[in-house]
């Protein structure tokens, strides 16, 4: 049988906005499927060198991004867990991180149209699109 | 490789370019022309003293370091040991005594650009202040969008550095003559104090390293190293390469020159040396205003998560993912300082700013060495404890006394403003009690008196917790302020009793207040006071005259700024709303802070049974449960109802130990959840829900949700929900 989608996707969220658009785009499906999903926030680090802003204060946004998606997730009730990424590239981390959980896909809402690319930085979508071994799943999101 | 690792990405090198790449600029390619026409040859002494200054804190800073690898450095240090009020002085004097330093770093910048590139005066403002503008607009530009590319260029631009001056210094000292040396102080030694004032300013790196302690590898052993081996290194080639420079030309070729060094190379050198050194000044001023304001932001993180700045500050950029407007802020202030300011008055401020923290942080080693809590285990400590802590402490004030009178003054006026700053703004907010304060208060038998009074005077009371009551009847008040009661002795908190007096309509709320309408509910007020205080618990008491009451609930709780609000429900308590339900609906939608409501049947804690299928308005009953059995040594019973019973029991064996109610008798339950919990009631005093669904509350008291449970169980109810604050967006676009 094939795997459903929505069965055990990987979904990164990148800030609040992005975290409620995606939420009320992806929860439905994931119900439907009976799925649970893993909810990801990658801390983009600079690799040797200081990062942009403190690994404590990203990690505190972290946290209210996932109080976001699990409140969203409960009321849906759908099963969620979260995690902080470590990466200097945004992309390959969030690749990494659905490879080791072999998640059933990866699944993000795009924002604004183009201007997607540069909250994961500059070429994430086209690694997590490129790259992936496993389906990529593009949702709308909510119309602005 | 694990999360820990991955996050903490910064190697020893990394961490020691931080440190010699903020320092480097300032004290070889900026000051030597000053210092010269001071002190001559003996600005040497004077960058070999302030290395020794440097050196006595950086080993304080290592052992704070050490003991806690956290965002924010030198200011966490300070406000954990010292407490808030110290903490603000230190976070103002940190974050400005950056701004002043960048502004200096850029203004050297200016300097270096207008030697090869013809820059007009604007505006009345010189060349190099005009470059200086315009450099630090692009380096605050570059971190607003946050390169992280820049980031690894330090580490280039140091190893650069140190082998252009190497390279400078191995050839001057072929052509030294010792001669020019000579007289070494031709000025006296006068001038040598004032002089290490000034450049000063050549040593606030290593303190940086700090504040970016928590991204380090193994910060125990890598910490220590780049603090201290950053201003070993730096001091050693100021000293060198001044020396140098003396030796191999005459002193008047530097005296006053601003850019000394390219000239000196030029002579030694050829072209290609004053090409080399003039490139040199130029990535040594702008890696070290790049790591400065990038430290800046770091502190005023730090500072905002104490609330000793507003923690929108460091709200991060949806796209950018940089703190923009700590960046943004500390950017004006830089421009700011550039437009206003002269270079001297630039580096003392920066210099005498940062004195002053070095002098607090070595009283914070002290401090933390003397209470010794136990959590405070450094993996590096200081030799010679108590002696170099307390030599530094002296040594970093006294110099202040040195500097240029304008940078004294400015410095003292920013610490008074610091302290007016926690007193009117920040001591409402702040939470955080330094470890000194701590000690002295639970030690007031041991402690001179006029030390318990200040301690307890300048003690923060953001984190005093806070109940509110609204109480309607007096039968249930001795229940309600019980409950109240419990909650905030646990706390540390205070009840605030309230009354809120209906008012028909009809009636002017003011013609109500003469008429003195409110006299029963002073006397149910002044029974609540005296029920708190057998609790031995602060009561404070208001009475509000209100066309609505249920209403006036929320509103009060905003006002007093509630962060419990125990009520009654039931037959009679606070009547029925006024309002139509879908009014209620939104208030009750937004709820201030967390509610705990009590279907009262008598209060008696004895028995207490909270049933959970997790989730957030779980967690308040279990902190409520945790609370009762504190302070009543309640026997507390956690249900839950799962259909396989091995996987309920585990997970609430997990939940119960997670909360911290281990020692609860846990029960796990087959079947329908409300026959369940009822079977269960029937041998508890006590029920606790959490609100599982949100606005539950709401549809409770608008009679549009009935709780059969409430309803049918013989002992007392209390429902907890959680506090929730919607964003403004969704309370403009409705929430789902």
């Amino acid at each position: 049988m094939v795997r459903a989608l929505f069965e055990s996707p990987l979904v990164p969220v990148a800030n609040e906005d992005d975290a409620v658009s995606t939420c009320e785009a992806a929860l439905p499906h994931v119900a439907d499927a009976a799925g649970r999903m893993l909810v990801v926030h990658v801390v983009e680090k600079a690799g040797g060198a200081p990062d942009k802003a403190s690994v404590e204060q990203r990690e505190e946004m972290a946290d209210e991004l996932f109080d976001i998606v699990r409140e969203r997730a409960a009321e849906a009730g759908v099963d969620v867990e979260t995690r902080v990424l470590y990466g200097t590239d945004v992309g390959e981390t969030i690749l990494d991180a659905a490879r080791e959980e072999d998640a059933s896909a990866i699944v993000f809402t795009p924002r604004e149209g183009k201007k997607w690319w540069d909250i994961f930085g500059h070429d994430a979508r086209d690694t997590l699109v490129d790259d992936s071994d496993r389906p990529v799943v593009v949702l709308p999101g909510a119309a602005e | 490789m694990s999360d820990e690792e991955l996050a903490k990405d910064l190697g020893p090198l990394a961490a020691l370019t931080i440190g010699v790449g903020t320092m480097i600029g300032a004290g070889i390619f900026v000051l030597p022309g000053v210092a010269v026409a001071e002190a001559g040859p003996l600005a040497a002494g004077a960058f070999v003293l302030g290395g020794a200054i440097a050196l006595l804190t950086a080993l304080s800073a290592s052992e704070l370091g050490t003991a806690m690898p956290k965002s924010g450095g030198a200011y966490y240090y300070i406000n954990h040991a010292l407490g808030p009020l110290f903490g603000s002085i230190a976070g103002w004097a940190n974050w400005l005594g950056l701004a002043f330093a960048s502004a200096f770093y850029m203004f050297g910048f200016g300097q270096y650009v207008t030697q090869f590139a013809p820059v007009p005066s604007v505006l009345g403002l010189g060349p190099a202040k005009v470059v200086a503008l315009a450099g630090a607009a692009l380096f605050i530009g570059i971190n607003y969008v946050g390169a992280k590319e820049t980031g690894k260029l330090q580490n280039i631009i140091v190893i650069t550095l140190v082998a252009i001056l190497g390279v400078f210094t191995f050839v001057g000292a072929l052509s030294a003559n010792l001669e020019t040396l000579r007289p070494f102080a031709p000025y006296g030694t006068d001038p040598l104090l004032p002089v290490t004032g000034l450049i000063f300013v050549s040593y606030l790196g290593f303190v940086q390293i700090t504040s970016v302690a928590e991204e380090i590898k193994d910060p125990g052993r890598n910490l220590p190293r780049a603090v201290i081996g950053s201003v070993l290194i730096v001091t050693t080639i100021y000293a060198l390469v001044l020396l140098v420079v003396l030796a191999a030309v005459d002193n008047s070729v530097v005296a006053n020159n601003d850019t000394a060094v390219v000239d000196v190379a030029r002579i030694l050198l050829g072209p290609v040396g004053a090409v080399a050194l003039l490139f040199g000044g130029l990535l040594a001023t702008a890696s070290s205003a790049n790591a400065s304001i990038l430290a800046s932001s770091r502190i005023n993180f730090a500072m905002g998560r104490d609330k000793i700045v507003t923690p929108q500050l460091n709200e991060i950029h949806p796209r950018f993912g940089t703190p923009y407007r700590s960046i943004a802020l500390t950017g004006a202030f830089i421009l700011a300082f550039i437009v206003f300011g002269n270079l001297e008055l630039l580096s003392s401020t920066g210099s005498a700013l940062h004195l002053v923290i070095y002098g607090l942080l070595n009283i914070a080693l002290i401090v933390m060495r003397v209470a010794d809590p136990e959590d405070y285990n450094p993996d590096y400590t200081i030799p010679f404890y108590p002696v170099l802590p307390i030599v530094g402490a002296i040594i970093s004030f006294a110099l202040v006394v040195f500097i240029a009178e304008l940078a004294v003054v400015l410095t003292v006026v920013l610490s008074g403003f610091a302290v007016a700053w926690y007193l009117f703004y920040a001591r409402g907010k702040t939470e955080k009690q330094g470890i000194l304060g701590q000690y002295i208060l639970s030690r007031r038998e041991e402690m001179p008196e006029p030390a318990v009074s200040a301690a307890s005077s300048v003690q923060p009371d953001g984190g005093k917790y806070r109940v509110m009551v609204p109480l309607a009847n007096p039968e249930s008040e001795k229940d309600l302020i019980t409950l109240a009661s419990a909650v905030a002795k646990q706390r540390s908190g205070t009840v605030v009793a309230v009354n809120i007096v209906q008012v028909p309509d009809q009636t002017a709320l003011s013609a109500a207040r003469d008429q003195g309408d409110h006299e029963a509910a002073q006397r149910i007020l002044e029974q609540a006071r005296k029920d708190a205080e057998t609790f031995g618990v602060p009561v404070e008491t208001h009475t509000i005259l209100s066309h609505r009451t249920f209403e006036e609930v929320f509103d009060a709780a905003r006002t007093y700024e509630a962060d419990t609000t125990v009520m009654g429900w039931g037959p009679d308590s606070h009547g029925s709303p006024g309002r139509a339900e879908s009014a209620i609906d939104e208030l009750a939608h937004d709820l201030p802070c967390d509610f705990l409501v009590l279907r009262d049947r008598g209060f008696d804690a004895s028995n207490v049974l909270v049933p959970t299928a997790g989730g957030p308005d779980s967690d308040l009953s279990a902190a409520i449960a945790k609370i009762l059995r504190d302070e009543y040594d309640a026997r507390i019973t956690l249900l839950h109802v799962s259909d396989d019973k091995q996987e309920g029991m585990a997970f609430l064996e997990s939940w119960a130990a997670d909360r911290d109610l281990a020692d609860a008798n846990l029960v796990v339950d087959t079947g329908d959840v409300e026959s369940s919990i009822e079977r269960h009631a029937d041998n508890s005093s006590m029920l606790i829900i959490g609100a599982t669904e949100r606005g539950l509350l709401s549809r409770l008291v608008s009679g549009t949700l009935v709780l059969d449970i409430v309803d049918d169980v013989d002992c007392s109810v209390l429902l907890a929900e959680k506090k929730r604050e919607r964003s403004l967006k969704e309370r403009l676009l409705g929430s789902n």
